[in-house]
């Protein structure tokens, strides 16, 4: 900048001239002008540290409330894991679906030698009865007529197989009820079944259930062709009579 | 403003970590449950099996076996008595229902099957003869 007076060059801090000793009125103005500044300057510096000092606390804060919910949510997992008893069923479901071309092959076997209740039982031992396969679709009708043949031939053994023994518990008229019920709904079901279009595969399956399940009652019930017809014809409670009057000696 | 943050954030992190503490409590728990010693079963079957054979309670071994064989063909451990019985019995029983209807094929091989049981019935063989009994005299 130039002094006002001998227009010589001066620094514009320099208060006077060094040259003519002339006031510099720019550098008074300047010079009150820094100290402002610096004030502003310190003022400014203040408050963003203090502001960066607050926010980094908070920061912190967060990161510890972050860390405890992340906490919290891994062992409430980890809880749940333990806590839940696993189903040891899975594994069998998933092999059923993995060899269901082979099991159903299988099935069929045991359909093809009449071994109905073996066959039931490998149904329920591989979880096909409950959850089965695409593969096990054509023999979802049969299956019911099966279900009901099962039901009533184990019921019938326990029924035959009782105790003797006095001093044993006599469960026979809720083992003869069960059977009844099963009695009737295996007619139900085979009537139903017999007339099926989708049934005609195994239409003789369901004929030899319905003989072999006869056969056993004219065995175990000592029946004669007239009395198990009239015997199947009855309702649930008169049959459960009859079965008590025969197995009671009554 | 800053302030009202701070305290929110306070009481949250309170809450927060009285819910870790809780939440560590239940899961050392819940490994104390997953490490947990199961009884095995097969013991007190083989009381009840025991019992149930003194009484000639064999509908009981039936039924056991048809609800075991829902979950396996073939016995676990402990169990293979209970089947050996039960499909003895089992075999017996059809072998009448056979005979009635005149399946030859059909009592022929229930005739090996009820053979083949019989010889793996050992200290059981008795039962054979007990449930043969049983049937022989049913209803």
């Amino acid at each position: 900048m130039i002094c006002e007076k001998c227009n010589r060059e001066i620094g514009p801090e320099e208060l006077t001239c060094p040259y003519c000793g002339h006031e510099n009125p720019f550098a008074a103005k300047h010079s009150q002008n820094m100290k402002q500044f610096k004030r502003t300057y310190q003022k400014t510096k203040d408050e963003v540290l203090d502001s960066a000092k607050n926010t980094s606390e908070l920061a912190k804060k967060a990161a510890i409330l972050i860390v405890l919910v992340i906490g919290c949510i891994i062992m409430s997992v980890i809880s749940s894991y333990n806590y839940s008893d696993h189903d040891p069923d899975e594994e069998i479901r998933r092999d059923a679906e993995k060899n269901a071309a082979i099991y159903v092959s299988q099935a069929q076997d045991y359909l093809k030698r009449g071994e109905y209740t073996e066959y039931m039982s490998f149904l329920y031992a591989h979880e096909l009865q409950n959850f089965p396969p695409q593969e096990f679709d054509h023999l979802r009708h049969v299956n019911y007529v099966v279900s009901e043949y099962y039901e009533c031939i184990r019921h019938m053994e326990e029924i035959v197989l009782r105790s003797d023994d006095p001093e044993y518990f006599d469960g026979l008229d809720s083992d003869i009820k069960i059977f009844c019920m099963y009695a009737n709904g295996f007619y139900e079901v085979y009537e139903v079944q017999k007339e099926s279009e989708k049934n005609k595969e195994y239409l003789a399956c369901i004929e030899d259930m319905k003989t072999e399940l006869e056969a056993a009652m004219r065995t175990y019930f000592s029946m004669n062709d007239d009395e198990l017809r009239e015997f199947i014809a009855a309702s649930e409670a008169q049959k459960a009579v009859k079965l008590e009057e025969i197995f009671r000696h009554e | 403003m800053n302030k009202a943050v701070k305290v929110i954030l306070n009481i949250l992190i309170v809450i927060a970590g009285l819910a870790f503490l809780g939440l560590f409590i239940d899961m050392v728990g819940s490994f104390k449950y997953a490490n947990r010693e199961v009884e095995d079963p097969a013991e007190t079957r083989k009381d009840v099996f025991e019992y149930e054979l003194k009484h000639r309670a064999y509908n009981e071994v039936l039924g056991t076996w048809y609800v075991e064989r829902m979950s396996s063909l073939e016995p676990s451990s402990g169990m293979e008595d209970i089947y050996n019985v039960a499909e003895y019995a089992h075999s017996a029983f059809m072998a009448r229902v056979y005979a009635e209807k005149n399946d030859g094929s059909a009592i022929g091989s229930n005739a090996d099957r009820m053979e083949t049981v019989k010889k793996r019935l050992g200290d059981y063989a008795y039962t054979a003869d007990e449930v043969d009994n049983i049937i022989k005299k049913a209803p």
